[in-house]
C-alpha cells in the first residue's frame, strides 16, 4: 500500500479501537460494581492513541527506510550489472526506472531503465506488503495492551492526558528541529563548497562568473563581494529609498490625519500591497517598469541604461515593502501613550510638532527595528530580483546599470542541470548560508528591540 | 492629611530669574510664525497624503496593468476554415475511426499537413500561419465526431495563431494586420471565451496553453501544507501559550519559531532539496515535497496567530472550567479552543494565501519543469500557479504576454477569495472581550 | 478663607452641551472661572467633571466623536469661533493630566518643548532662564538642577507631575486646567503639589478636577459640583462644604454616594 492509505488505515483502525473500547467500558459501567475512574470516551481515546501512535510512527519510518530497501533489492538483480559506477547517470537511470513501474506503455528514454522496470515493480510491492503487514500487527499489538487495560480503576483520562502533552511538546519542537535543520543542511552543503574554494576567496573575491569555473582555481570567479553589493544596493539602499518614506508618510497619515472612514478604507487597501504574490511583482517589474525605466534614462541621455537595472528591480520591491513598513510604524506610534500626544497638543503644539518631535522619537526605536526587519525581508526577496535584475555582477553606483544579488544567483545556479556535487551547485548553498545568518541577525536584533522597546511601555 | 506634615518645599529658596513679560500672541512676529507653523502643518498633512495616494496609485496601476494585458487571455480567436475533404483525399479507413487507434491513424494518414493545404487554399500563401499549431487537433475531433464529414466539404471553426489573435487585440506588423482585417472583413474570424484556458495544462503554443494542470498541482499542494501545517501549528500554539515552562527551552522554541516567521522563503527551499530530495530521497517535482516545505514555511504563520488568538481568551474562562473540575486538557480542548478557533482559522488563511502565491522554494525543489498534463497524485511531476507564471514570464513567444497575465488574474482572484474569507471569519466570529 | 465679593472673570462658559457620539455627555453648563482663585470641580465619577474641563482648552478636538454646543469665552473671546487660534488658545491655557505624562526626553527638553514650538525664547540664554524659571516655580528646581540632561522619565512620580507643571507653565499661559493631578501620587507627593498650587495662586488663573473632597477644600476658593452631567452647584469652597444649598450637593459631601 502506499503511504496515503497506509495512513487511513491507521486512522480506521484508531477509530474501530476507540468504539470498540467506549462500548466496553460503558458496559463495565453499566454492570456498576464499581464507579469508573474515566468516562468511557476516555478508555476509547486511550484505546486509539495506543493504536494510532505506533503505527503511525511505523508508517513514517517505513516511507523513509521503504525506498532504499527497494533500490538495494533492485541491484541485487542481475539486470543491474549493466548499471554504470555511481554517479549522476545511475541515479538518472534508476530514477527513471522506478517512474516507469507501475505506468503502463510510456517508452524509456533509456533503455536500460526500462529493464530495470518489471524489477523495481516487483519489489515495490514487496515492500509495500511487508510494510502494510508491520503496520496492522502493530496496530493490534498496541490497541490489544490497551484493552487489557480497561478497568474501572483505570485512569484512562491521565494516560490520554499525557499523550496530548507530549503531541503538544513534540509539535512545538519541530519549530526548532527546522530551524536546525535549515542550519546543518546549509552548513554541510556549504563545508562541501569551502573544501573545494577557499573562504576567503568566496567572501572577498570580486569576480563573480560561475559560468566559467576554471578546474585549477574554482574560486578565482566564485567571489561573492558584487553579488552582497548588489544585494545591498538593491534591497537596503534602493527599495528602503522608496518604502521609508511612503511606508511612515502613509502609517502617519492614516493614525493621525485620515477621518476614520478613510482609514477604514485605505488601510486594507494598503495591505493589499503586501498579499500581491512576488511572481507578479516580478512579471511587473520586468514587463513594465523596466523597460520604461530604461526608456526614461535614453531620454535623459543615458544611451546605455539596462532594462535590467538595479533601479527597476528596487522600485518595485520598495513598493511591496510599503505595506511592511507602515504597519510597523504603524504599531510603534499606536505604543507611545496617548497620554504623550495630549501632552504635547495640550501645550500648543501642532499635530505634526507633536509627530515630529514626540511621538516619532518616543516610537523610534520601534520603527527603526520595523526598518531592520524590512531590510531582512527585501534582501531576501527572490522572485522580483530573478525576474527583474540582471544576472552580471557589477559593483556599481549607477542603478541604471545592472546589478544582480545572492537570492538570484542561488536561483540561477540550482537550475542548471549541473552535478550535485559541483563547486556551482554547492555555491548555491554557500550564498545561502550567508543569506541565512544575516537575515537570522538582522531578525534578532530587530525582535529584541521590538520587545525591550513594548515593555518599556507597557 | 494637613500640610503640617509635610517637609517645606523650597519653592523660592534660591534668586528668582527676572520676571517674564507676558507673552503678546497679537504681535505681527508671532502671528506670521504662527501663520508659518500653520504652513508647515498643511504641507506634512499633504505630504502624507500624497504618500497614501502614491502607494494606492502603484496598486491600482499594477492591477489595472494585469487587467489590460491579462483580459485578452481568456478570450480566443478562432477562423471558419472551409476543409473539402474528398479533395484532400485523406487515406485512412472508416473502420479505424470508431476504435481507439483513431488518433493514430488520424495522424498516420497527414491530417495535419491537409489542413495546412486546406489553409492556402482557402487564405493564400501565408494561410498556415494563420492556424494556431494544434488547429488540427481540432479537425481532428471533428472527424471522429461524425466521420461523414469526410465525404463533403464542410467549415470548422479552429484556433487561429497567436499572431492573428494579437493582431486582433494589439498592434501587430502591417501584414498580420491586414491578413487579419481581410479575414475579419470576409467573416471567418470569431471570438469567445476560452475554456481551453482554464481546462488546458501548458504547451509550447500559447494558443493552446492553460492553468488547469498547475492549479491542480498548486491545490494538492496546499492540501499536503494544510494538513501538515495546521495541526502542528495550533498544537504548538496551545503548548508554548497554556502549558509550557518558562525555561530555556522555551525561550528557545519561540526565538526559533519568531525567527522562521522572517526567514527568508528561498532558504526554505534549499532546505528542502538538502533534506527532502537529498537525504531522503524523495521524488523531485512533486506536490507532496512543496507541500510539505512551504509546510515548514507557514508553520510559524500559524502559531504567532494562534497564540494571539489564545492569548485573546480572558483568564476567567479557564478559572471558570476548573472550578468545576475539568483538567487542564480539558480547560483547553473544551473551552480555550473553540473560542480561539475563529483567529487561528484567519490565521491560518492568510498563511496559506502565503503559500499559494509562494514561488521561489518551489523552484528550488524543481517545480519548474514543463508539464504537460495536470498531475496525478501527490508523488507525480507537477508545477504550481505561481511557478506556471514565472515560466510563461520566461517565453519568448509574444502570445504568452497575455497568458501570462490571465494566469496571474487567476491568482489573484484566489488570493482575493481566500483574504476575504479571512477577514469576513475574523469581523463574523471574533468576540471582543 | 475668601471674600464673598466677585474678582474679575477670566473664562465663562454658557448653556455649554458635550455629546460623544449619540451620549449627553455634559448637559446645559454656565460657569465662571476667575483670575484669582483656585477653582475646584468635584463629582462622582462619570459625572462629567473632566469632560468640561477639557473643553475649556479644546483637548475634545482630538477626539473625533465628541461636538461641543454652547459659548465659552477667554477674556471675552469665545474660543470655540472659527477666529480663535487652537495652538494659541492652548498655550494660553495650559493643562496638566491625571498622570504624569513627560516625554521621553531631558528634563531640559521637556520643559524647553513648549517655549521653542511657540518660538518664545529664540536665544539659548533665554531659553535657560526660562528653563530655571519654570522649574523654580514648580518647586522642582532644587532638586534638578544639578541632571537637567537626565530623561524626564526616571524621576519619581511627584516630580514627574511637577515637571509636567512646570512644562506647562513654560509657554507662560493665563489659565492652568489640572485634571486629577493627584490621584496617581502618594499623600507626601500630592501634598507638594498642593502646596504648589497655593504658591502658583493669583499668577495663574487655576481650575482643578478632583476626586477627593478634602483636596477640594484645601486648596481651592471656589468649588463646582457635577453630577450626571449637570452642573448642581457652584460656589465658595466654604459654603458648599458647610452649607450646600443643593440636596444632592449635601448627600455627596457627607458620603451617601460617589
Amino acid at each position: 500500500m502506499t503511504l496515503f492509505p497506509l495512513i487511513l488505515l491507521a486512522f480506521g483502525l484508531a477509530l474501530i479501537g476507540w468504539l470498540v473500547a467506549r462500548a466496553r467500558a460503558a458496559r463495565l459501567q453499566s454492570s456498576g460494581r464499581e464507579r469508573l475512574h474515566s468516562l468511557p470516551g476516555q478508555h476509547g481515546w486511550y484505546v486509539a492513541m495506543w493504536i494510532a501512535a505506533p503505527t503511525l510512527i511505523f508508517i513514517a519510518f517505513w516511507s523513509w527506510l521503504s525506498p532504499a530497501l527497494v533500490v538495494d533489492a533492485v541491484l541485487a538483480t542481475p539486470e543491474a550489472a549493466q548499471l554504470p559506477a555511481a554517479g549522476f547517470e545511475r541515479q538518472a537511470i534508476l530514477g527513471e526506472a522506478r517512474a516507469l513501474a507501475g505506468t503502463e506503455g510510456l517508452g524509456a528514454f533509456n533503455p536500460l531503465a526500462e529493464t530495470l522496470a518489471p524489477a523495481f515493480e516487483v519489489y515495490i510491492a514487496r515492500y509495500a506488503w511487508i510494510g502494510t503487514g508491520i503496520a496492522v500487527l502493530l496496530a493490534f499489538a498496541g490497541g490489544a495492551y490497551a484493552f487489557t487495560r480497561i478497568a474501572p480503576a483505570f485512569r484512562a483520562r491521565t494516560q490520554v492526558e499525557r499523550g496530548v502533552m507530549l503531541m503538544l511538546l513534540v509539535a512545538s519542537l519541530i519549530a526548532i528541529l527546522t530551524t536546525l535543520g535549515i542550519f546543518l543542511s546549509l552548513l554541510f552543503e556549504s563545508a562541501r563548497f569551502f573544501s573545494i574554494v577557499s573562504i576567503t576567496d568566496f567572501l572577498f573575491g570580486t569576480v563573480w562568473s560561475p559560468q566559467v569555473i576554471s578546474e585549477r582555481d574554482p574560486g578565482a570567479t566564485l567571489g561573492a563581494v558584487p553579488l552582497f553589493w548588489g544585494t545591498f544596493f538593491i534591497g537596503a539602499v534602493i527599495a528602503m529609498a522608496v518604502a521609508i518614506p511612503l511606508g511612515l508618510m502613509s502609517a502617519i497619515y492614516l493614525t493621525q490625519y485620515a477621518a476614520p472612514a478613510v482609514r477604514r478604507w485605505m488601510k486594507p487597501l494598503l495591505e493589499i500591497l503586501a498579499g500581491v504574490p512576488t511572481v507578479v511583482y516580478g512579471y511587473f517589474a520586468a514587463l513594465t517598469v523596466g523597460p520604461a525605466l530604461r526608456d526614461f534614462a535614453a531620454l535623459l541621455g543615458f544611451p546605455y541604461a539596462s532594462s535590467e537595472s538595479a533601479l527597476a528591480a528596487g522600485l518595485v520591491m520598495g513598493v511591496m515593502i510599503i505595506p511592511f513598513v507602515s504597519s510597523m510604524a504603524d504599531d510603534s506610534i499606536a505604543a507611545v501613550p496617548t497620554s504623550m500626544r495630549d501632552g504635547s497638543l495640550a501645550m500648543g503644539a501642532t499635530t505634526s510638532e507633536t509627530i515630529g518631535r514626540v511621538l516619532l522619537p518616543a516610537a523610534l526605536p520601534g520603527v527603526v527595528a520595523g526598518i531592520l526587519l524590512a531590510v531582512s525581508r527585501a534582501i531576501g526577496e527572490t522572485m522580483i530580483v530573478v525576474m527583474a535584475a540582471s544576472g552580471a555582477a557589477n559593483i556599481t553606483l549607477n542603478p541604471m546599470e545592472s546589478a544582480t544579488t545572492v537570492t538570484k544567483q542561488i536561483v540561477d545556479l540550482l537550475t542548471g542541470e549541473a552535478e550535485f556535487d559541483s563547486p556551482k551547485t554547492l555555491a548555491a548553498f554557500a550564498l545561502g548560508l550567508t543569506l541565512f545568518v544575516i537575515t537570522f541577525l538582522l531578525n534578532i536584533v530587530a525582535l529584541r528591540v521590538v520587545k525591550r522597546y513594548r515593555e518599556a511601555y507597557e | 492629611m494637613s500640610s503640617t506634615l509635610v517637609p517645606e518645599v523650597p519653592v523660592t529658596n534660591g534668586r528668582e530669574p527676572a520676571e517674564r513679560a507676558p507673552t503678546d500672541w497679537k504681535t505681527h512676529a508671532m502671528q506670521s510664525r504662527i501663520r508659518k507653523r500653520y504652513a508647515a502643518e498643511r504641507r506634512f498633512r499633504l505630504l502624507g497624503l500624497g504618500a497614501v495616494a502614491l502607494s494606492a496609485a502603484f496598486l491600482v496601476f499594477l492591477l489595472g496593468t494585469m487587467l489590460i494585458n491579462g483580459a485578452g487571455g481568456f478570450v480566443r480567436t478562432e477562423i471558419a476554415l472551409p476543409l473539402d475533404f474528398p479533395a484532400l483525399s485523406l487515406d485512412v479507413e472508416r473502420e479505424q475511426l470508431a476504435q481507439r487507434g483513431a488518433d493514430l491513424a488520424l495522424a498516420g494518414a497527414g491530417l495535419q499537413n491537409a489542413v495546412g493545404v486546406a489553409a492556402v487554399s482557402a487564405f493564400g500563401d501565408e494561410g498556415e500561419d494563420y492556424l494556431a499549431d494544434n488547429a488540427w487537433l481540432t479537425v481532428r475531433e471533428a472527424i471522429k465526431d461524425d466521420p461523414s464529414i469526410l465525404d463533403r466539404r464542410v467549415t470548422i471553426a479552429v484556433p487561429a495563431s497567436s499572431r492573428i489573435h494579437l493582431a486582433a487585440t494589439d498592434d501587430a506588423e502591417p501584414a498580420i494586420e491586414a491578413a487579419a482585417a481581410r479575414l475579419n472583413a470576409a467573416g471567418a474570424l470569431t471570438r469567445g471565451f476560452n475554456w481551453s484556458f482554464l481546462t488546458g495544462s501548458d504547451s509550447t503554443d500559447p494558443t493552446s496553453a492553460g492553468i488547469w494542470g498547475a492549479l491542480k498541482g498548486s491545490l494538492l499542494t496546499m492540501a499536503v501544507t494544510l494538513a501538515l501545517a495546521f495541526p502542528i501549528g495550533v498544537l504548538s500554539a496551545i503548548y508554548l501559550e497554556e502549558y509550557a515552562p518558562k525555561n530555556r527551552w522555551t525561550d528557545l522554541i519561540e526565538v526559533s519559531i519568531n525567527n522562521l516567521a522572517a526567514v527568508p522563503s528561498i532558504i526554505f527551499g534549499l532546505l528542502g532539496l538538502a533534506v527532502f530530495l537529498g537525504t531522503f530521497n524523495m521524488p523531485r517535482s512533486a506536490p507532496i515535497v512543496g507541500g510539505l516545505t512551504l509546510a515548514l514555511m507557514i508553520m510559524p504563520v500559524i502559531v504567532i496567530a494562534g497564540r494571539n488568538a489564545i492569548k485573546a481568551v480572558p483568564p476567567s474562562i479557564r478559572d471558570a472550567a476548573l472550578g468545576v473540575g475539568a483538567s487542564r486538557v480539558q480547560v483547553v480542548f473544551h473551552h480555550v479552543l473553540p473560542l480561539a478557533l475563529p483567529g487561528i482559522l484567519t490565521g491560518t488563511i492568510i498563511g496559506m494565501a502565503r503559500a499559494l502565491g509562494e514561488t521561489a522554494p518551489l523552484l528550488m525543489i524543481g517545480m519548474r519543469a514543463f508539464i504537460g498534463s495536470a498531475p496525478e497524485d501527490l508523488a507525480s511531476p507537477a508545477t504550481v500557479l505561481p511557478v506556471q507564471i514565472f515560466l510563461w514570464s520566461d517565453q519568448v513567444s509574444s502570445g504568452f504576454v497575455e497568458k501570462t497575465s490571465a494566469a496571474i488574474i487567476v491568482l489573484l482572484v484566489f488570493l482575493l477569495a481566500m483574504n476575504a474569507l479571512a477577514i469576513y471569519l475574523r469581523n463574523r466570529f471574533e468576540t471582543r472581550w | 478663607m475668601t471674600d464673598n465679593s466677585l474678582p474679575a472673570t477670566k473664562m465663562s462658559a454658557r448653556d455649554v452641551h458635550v455629546y460623544y457620539g449619540a451620549t449627553h455627555a455634559i448637559k446645559g453648563v454656565s460657569i465662571d472661572v476667575d483670575q484669582e482663585n483656585v477653582t475646584a470641580f468635584i463629582g462622582p465619577s462619570g459625572c462629567g467633571k473632566s469632560t468640561f474641563l477639557r473643553t475649556l482648552n479644546r483637548m475634545n478636538d482630538t477626539i473625533p466623536i465628541a461636538r461641543v454646543e454652547g459659548d465659552i469665552t477667554l477674556d471675552g473671546e469665545n474660543i470655540y469661533s472659527p477666529a480663535m487660534d487652537v495652538v494659541q488658545l492652548r498655550a494660553r491655557v495650559g493643562m496638566v493630566f491625571q498622570k504624569p505624562n513627560p516625554f521621553p526626553k531631558s528634563i531640559y527638553e521637556n520643559v524647553a518643548y513648549g517655549p521653542r514650538i511657540h518660538g518664545l525664547a529664540p536665544v539659548k540664554s533665554d531659553m535657560d532662564r526660562v528653563v530655571e524659571q519654570s522649574l523654580r516655580r514648580a518647586g522642582l528646581w532644587e532638586e534638578v538642577k544639578d541632571r537637567l540632561h537626565d530623561s524626564g522619565t526616571a524621576l519619581s512620580g511627584g516630580q514627574q507631575q511637577r515637571l509636567c507643571i512646570a512644562r506647562a507653565i513654560a509657554v507662560d499661559p493665563e489659565v492652568i486646567l489640572m485634571d486629577e493631578p493627584c490621584s496617581a501620587l502618594d499623600p507626601i507627593a500630592t501634598a507638594k503639589i498642593e502646596e504648589l498650587i497655593h504658591e502658583l495662586r493669583g499668577r495663574y488663573a487655576i481650575v482643578i478636577v478632583t476626586h477627593n473632597m478634602q483636596q477640594a477644600a484645601r486648596v481651592s476658593q471656589r468649588t463646582a459640583f457635577f453630577h450626571l452631567g449637570h452642573l448642581v452647584e457652584y460656589g465658595v469652597t466654604s459654603d458648599i462644604f458647610t452649607n450646600p444649598r443643593q440636596e444632592r450637593t449635601k448627600d455627596y459631601i457627607t458620603g451617601r454616594y460617589g
